[in-house]
């Protein structure tokens, strides 16, 4: 059983961002780490691994300067290799570039039966990869997962709805991506730390893949970010005293805002 | 000279951090208030292997040295857990047994301790404290075993430890009148040995006991080094613990400033936060200097340890590291009390509760005093009092 986690690497959310005014994109140029909605993935990754008694976790991803921190994290709880994608040519990659540069590199990954991804991002969180991938490699496709089982080469899922979830099949390989907060995503051990450093990381360049520079970054991009704006400053919110009615009057605000 | 963090110590730091951060310092206080242990938080630790990253791999442990459990220490004190019994059960029995135990001694133990066991160190006893060459309890030899006599006092963890590595004499240096000293791994509740423990201010959850000590018999193969050669092994364990016991220091300030400087920026008295007012920032700014320079020399002193090139650079490394890290830590947290005002003093900030214990770091494991002795005379030749 191999599994590929798409793994994105993504600044620190403790550290506030900042957009950059003339590219209109967040600004990626201090040390990125581990998007934490991944950590997800990677844990049910290891534990499907294990469930199947043998196979391996490999991490794709597709970050800028060579960045490995978040990767180091995801080998150190267990995954076994990695691919990253770096190049110059791909800053201002849309979510469609970043597709087509994942699954090129997927395609790398011989005997893959399960690639998972998070169902979106905590930086761009377009929520649009997942699909994108598994149509740019022809595979079938299934978000939003809570449970996950490999009963030989189907996939049993199990998709979180707003009502519940729903039991859904597939046949492997596919792309299934996971909804944070599913799993309890283990701590990097000791023994892990010190074995991810001797783990094969695969840095890839565009030309590397096979795909032309004038389909992904800028110049691929489909998309274009026409402005950006600063978010209204909160309001100072309403002070309530309770004088014994406070009740009513909180139940007046929420039904005010519709929300009862 | 090379001073940045390798990735390795970044992931480890990390690790060791997002643990500790799911317990923080409410478990901690939760469990002083009722008398209870952090072994939840101890396990959580100790089953990743944070407690032997420095002992050796085919024992169990994580092969790499008091540098890595220096962090470790660290950042689970900056989360403001701070574990005294890193110091006594990994720091020193970890490291005395993978260094001077025989073979079957380290598969005995140390794959345990590799985990999330605990093993106290008992040296300190009524009558000698800061002179290790005073120490009156003694061990006799009898057939394949040693009989212990005597008192031990203040020592940590007993109650949650199976086993604990005690120092004894064995002989007396017809020269010098010193005890020759031998060491053994006692079991806790070995018939013969009763313990009381004893209240102190200090708000943390180990309790320390004194221990007597009426005939206990102790396996000949339970001696850890050779009969009256204790003296070198003990002070070899000294300095992880030396270096270990800087390392709770300085996660106590870091814990105390980022808690001093998230209240400095928010807290506003006048119009502007109280961190402008130089008369709240200079003091934390000076705390912060303080810290940052005995976190080098907490570097140093390991790294010297750990590379074993000269055995009196890594002891007076450690030795200053020890004593600039405890005055750091307990100034940031004063300084962060300061800085809170009122607040300083409300169990809510989570600040003064740990005072007794920042302010213990200055007494033990070794004293100010008995540091500046052993630098005036170690590192300045000067002649000594005592
Ligand atoms: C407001 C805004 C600002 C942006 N700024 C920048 C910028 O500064 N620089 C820039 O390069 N792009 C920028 N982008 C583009 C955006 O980051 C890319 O589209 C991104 O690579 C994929 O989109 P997403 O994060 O929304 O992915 P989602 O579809 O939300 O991601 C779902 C999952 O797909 C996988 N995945 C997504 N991206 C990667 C990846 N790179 N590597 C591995 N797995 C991945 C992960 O598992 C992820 O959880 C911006 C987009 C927006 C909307
Ligand atoms: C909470 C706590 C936990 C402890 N845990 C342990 C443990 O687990 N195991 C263990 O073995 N011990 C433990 N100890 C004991 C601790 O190591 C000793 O208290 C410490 O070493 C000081 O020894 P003492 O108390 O006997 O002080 P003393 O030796 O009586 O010294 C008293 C004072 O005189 C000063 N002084 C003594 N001699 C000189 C000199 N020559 N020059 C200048 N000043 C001098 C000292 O610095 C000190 O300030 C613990 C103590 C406490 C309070």
């Amino acid at each position: 059983m191999n599994v590929v986690v798409c793994v994105k690497q993504i600044p620190d959310p403790a550290d506030p961002g900042a957009l950059d005014p003339t590219t209109k994109t967040l600004k990626r140029d201090g040390k990125l780490i581990l998007d934490e909605s991944d950590s997800y993935g990677v844990e049910m990754a290891l534990q499907l691994v294990t469930a199947a008694g043998g196979g391996e976790v490999t991490l794709v991803s597709m970050a800028p300067n060579g960045e490995v921190s978040g990767l180091r994290t995801a080998l150190a709880m267990g995954a076994a290799k990695a691919i990253l994608v770096s190049d110059d040519a791909l800053a201002g990659s849309d979510a469609l570039g970043t597709a087509k540069v994942l699954a090129k590199a997927i395609e790398r990954v011989e005997g893959a039966d399960l690639i998972l991804t998070a169902t979106e991002s905590s930086d761009g969180y377009t929520g649009t990869v997942p699909e994108q991938v598994a149509g740019l490699l022809d595979l079938p496709s299934v978000t939003f997962a809570k449970h996950i089982e490999v009963d030989g080469s189907t996939v049993k899922v199990q998709r979180q709805t707003e009502a519940g979830y729903d039991d859904v099949e597939c046949p492997l390989p596919a792309v299934v991506s996971v909804t944070a907060g599913v799993v309890e995503p283990r701590y990097p051990s000791f023994k892990g730390i010190m074995a991810a450093k001797s783990k094969p990381v695969d840095t890839l360049t565009v030309a590397d893949l096979g795909l032309d520079a004038s389909q992904v970054g800028w110049a691929g991009a489909g998309q274009e970010i026409v402005s950006i704006e600063e978010a209204p400053a909160r309001e100072a919110g309403e002070v309530i005293e309770d004088d014994g009615t406070a009740f009513e009057k909180i139940v007046a605000y929420l039904d005010n805002l519709k929300v009862l | 000279m090379e001073f940045a963090e390798s990735p390795e110590h970044e992931l480890l730091r990390a690790s060791v951090r997002e643990v500790a951060a799911g317990f923080g310092h409410e478990y901690y206080v939760e469990k002083v208030r009722h008398g209870g242990t952090l072994d939840e938080l101890w396990d959580a630790l100790g089953d990743l292997g944070f407690f032997g990253v420095h002992l050796p791999e085919e024992h169990g442990g994580g092969g790499a040295g008091i540098t890595e459990l220096a962090i470790v220490c660290e950042e689970v004190a900056a989360q403001g857990c701070p574990l005294l019994l890193i110091l006594v059960s990994a720091a020193i029995c970890g490291e005395l047994i993978g260094r001077f135990g025989t073979e079957e001694q380290k598969a005995q133990w140390l794959p345990g301790l590799a985990r999330s066991e605990k093993m106290a160190f008992a040296i300190t006893e009524p009558d000698a404290g800061s002179n290790s060459h005073r120490l009156s309890t003694t061990a006799t030899r009898d057939g394949d075993v040693y009989r212990l006599r005597g008192t031990k006092t203040y020592i940590s963890g007993v109650d949650e430890a199976d086993r604990m590595l005690v120092v004894t004499r064995t002989g007396v240096d017809e020269a010098t009148g010193h005890g020759l000293l031998s060491l053994f791994v006692v079991d806790t509740d070995a018939p013969g040995l009763t313990r009381t423990p004893i209240p102190t201010g200090i708000q943390s959850p180990e309790t320390q006991f004194t221990l007597f000590f009426d005939d206990v018999e102790v396996p000949a193969s339970h001696r850890l080094g050779d009969e009256d050669d204790g003296l070198r092994v003990v002070f070899y364990g000294l300095n992880p613990e030396r270096i270990t016991g800087a390392a709770l220091s300085a996660g106590i300030g870091r814990y105390a400033l980022d808690k001093a400087s998230a209240y400095a920026r928010e807290r506003r008295v006048w119009d502007v936060p109280i961190g402008a007012h130089q008369g709240v920032a200079h003091p934390l700014a000076e705390a912060k200097i303080d810290l940052e320079l005995s976190r080098l020399m907490i570097a140093k002193a390991a790294w010297a340890h750990d590379t074993d090139a000269d055995r009196a650079v890594a002891g007076e490394a450690a030795n200053m590291a020890k004593f600039a890290a405890a005055d750091a830590g307990l100034a940031c947290l004063d300084t962060a009390i300061q800085a809170h005002g009122g607040n300083g003093m409300a169990s809510e900030y989570g600040l003064v509760d740990l005072w007794g214990l920042a302010r213990l770091l200055r007494i033990a494991p070794v004293s100010r005093e008995m540091i500046l002795n052993y630098v005036a005379q170690r590192s300045l030749a000067l002649p000594r009092s005592y």
